[in-house]
This record gives structure tokens, sequence and C-alpha cells, in this order.
């Protein structure tokens, strides 16, 4: 086996990462094996938005080549078209920016109304009017049920609907995170018990969702392609748990966080059989 | 523009009474300084500053609708 070098290289879509990082190795799209590291996208009006980013490895030549490179591929029909799509796949989730707001764009459930509301919600949805009116942004709040289905101790979800809330999510979320944190300390203050709500913007952690969940089985198949553990990018407790639980039950690949703060991330393993 | 932090350290400690916000204006930033009662600092600062940081971020929204910078200081 010859050695494998790798490099890592970022833009706003795939493709053109890709294309950047074969210059680099200075070899064909065939001799490489691509991992997408993150997917771009384009947040919020332009904030949070993050560039693709992604790992080519030359392969060693006893592999065939091109066939561990066919899975990630395909998700990025980036040169068909004239302008990079800054998002993937599914249009109904991601292609829509707040702007849109008036059209179909997230799938919500259906919100419900202050008299289902049980204390969590009511206290939860009180607290957060009452700070985003002092943060002085205009917004308003839904609330339902977490569709989880699991049983009906779901959290309530709170959310954040307007104009221009990029704001409210800021870097890889810390906005929200923060928000989200300061809500339900206040509100559990006050019901003196853990507030069972989640927080929300315009949908994002349902797209993130969504984005992570592809994610995580494209990084499951490199992992099990390369016959070695894929390491992800670092990411916040909630993203990483969402990709834990996509691969949960998945029969070739366990998972594991590794690394501390801000720079723990998720590793894929293949099982050995 | 306290009134962010005020509300939210309120909310947080055993005395409220005890609560005190200024402003202190230098010219393109702000300092607020959030003042409780010893016994509540736990609960602004909270573990590892999760609280204390957490409302820095919520100011920052702020800061950034009124184009200033906001640093919060518990003093």
């Amino acid at each position: 086996m010859s050695e494998t070098r790798s490099v890592e290289t970022s833009a706003s879509d795939i493709e053109t990462a890709i294309e950047q990082g074969l210059k680099e190795l200075g070899v064909a799209r065939e001799s490489v094996i691509v991992e997408i590291l993150e997917e771009p996208s384009r947040g919020l009006l332009g904030i949070g938005a993050r560039p693709a980013r992604i790992r080519l490895t030359t392969a060693a030549p006893a592999r065939p080549a091109s066939a561990p490179e066919s899975a990630p591929a395909p998700a990025k029909p980036a040169p068909a078209k004239p302008k990079p799509k800054p998002a993937p796949a599914p249009p109904p989730a991601d292609s829509q920016p707040a702007a849109a707001e008036d059209e179909e764009d997230i799938d919500l459930p259906a919100p419900v109304s202050e008299s289902d509301m049980d204390e969590d919600a009511r206290v939860g949805l009180a607290t957060l009017e009452e700070l985003l009116a002092k943060m002085q942004v205009e917004a308003e709040v839904v609330v339902y049920r977490a569709p989880e289905a699991a049983d009906n101790d779901s959290p309530w979800v709170l959310q954040i609907r307007g104009r221009d809330l990029g704001v409210l999510i800021g870097r890889r979320g810390e906005t929200l995170a923060s928000l989200q944190y300061i809500t339900r300390l206040i509100a559990s203050r006050e019901l003196q018990r853990r507030a069972n709500i989640v927080l929300d913007v315009e949908g994002y952690k349902s797209r993130r969702e969504q984005i992570l969940r592809r994610l995580a089985k494209r990084m499951a198949d490199q992992a099990i392609q390369l016959g070695r553990t894929v390491t992800l990018e670092p990411m916040p407790p909630y993203e990483r748990r969402i990709v834990h639980l996509a691969l949960r039950d998945h029969p070739e690949v366990t998972t594991e966080s590794v690394g501390e703060g801000e720079h723990r991330k998720v590793t894929i393993i293949p099982r050995r059989r | 523009m306290k009134e962010l932090v005020e509300y939210i350290a309120k909310s947080l400690v055993d005395d409220p009474s005890q609560v005190r916000v200024t402003e202190v204006d230098e010219g393109a930033s702000t300092i607020l300084e959030l003042e409780v009662a010893q016994e509540d600092m736990g609960r602004v600062i909270g573990k590892n500053g999760r609280v204390a940081n957490a409302m820095r971020v919520l100011v920052r929204v702020l800061a950034a609708k009124q184009g200033k910078r906001i640093t919060l200081e518990i003093i």
C-alpha cells in the first residue's frame, strides 16, 4: 500500500471545494476519496452562513477508487447549474430564507392555542416574549408539541418567527442556544422544576437536523468503505446527539464523541466483524 | 439597554431588590455593570460562567441592533 495523502478545503459549494482539493493534490478525481466534513449552508439572510468543507484522501491503489467516491458525489449536482446552489437536496426546508415567510416554508406542526398549553408552555412563552421584547426583537412565537411521537412527554417547541431573525441564531446557533438556556432557566425557576421546552428560530433546528442526519449516513458509508474511523467537525452537544441518534441502530458502525468543550466531535467507527 | 440584563438577573436571584444595573457610557462602547446580593452571585454567573456568558451573548444581539459595543461586567 502506498502512502495516502489528504487535504482539506472549503468553498461555497461542495463541487468547488473538491476541485480546489484536487488541484492541491495534483491528482484526478477518480483517485481520491471525498469526505464531506460540513455541508454548505447560507444561513438566514447571510448570517450563520457556512462554506462547504471537505477532505480529499488519495485512495490506496488496491482500492477501486471510484467506489467510495460514488456515495457523496451525487449529493451535489452543482456543475449542472450555472449558479452554485448553497443548499443541498430537500428544497422545502433549506432553500427558503426567512424572507419567504408567507410561502409554505418550513413544515411546522399546527400551533396550539394558549388554552391548550400546559404550565410549562405558558410560562416558557411568557418568559420568551419578555426576553424578546427586552432584546428589541420583533417576532411572533408559536407553540406546539415536538412531533417526536415517542410519548406525550415530548417537549413544547417555542418557534420564533419573523423577519431578520438571523441574529437570534448566531454562529453555529450560539445565540439560539443562549436564548434557550436563559429562557429555560427562568421558566424552570418559576415552575420549580425543569421546564419541558425547547426553542427554535424559523425552523433552523429542524433544517439542521435534516442536514446532520444526511451527513451522518454519508459519513457512515465512508467509514465502512475506508475501513477506518471518520471524524466529523466539532459540533455543539445538541447536534452531536442528532448524529449519534441517526446512527444508533446502524449495523456496521458505532459512534463516539471525542475532544473537549468546543472541540468535541463525533467519530464514526466501523464495527469489527 | 439595561432592561434586558435587569430582567434576567431579577428573574434568577433570590433577592431581586438588590439587583442593580448601571450603564457606563464610553463613547462607542457601553459597559453594563450588574450588581446583585453576595449570595446571588452564583446564580447570575452560573457553573463555569455559563449564565453570565449566555447573558453576554444576548446582550450582543441588542448591541448589534444599536451599532454599539456593550460589555457586561458582574461586580
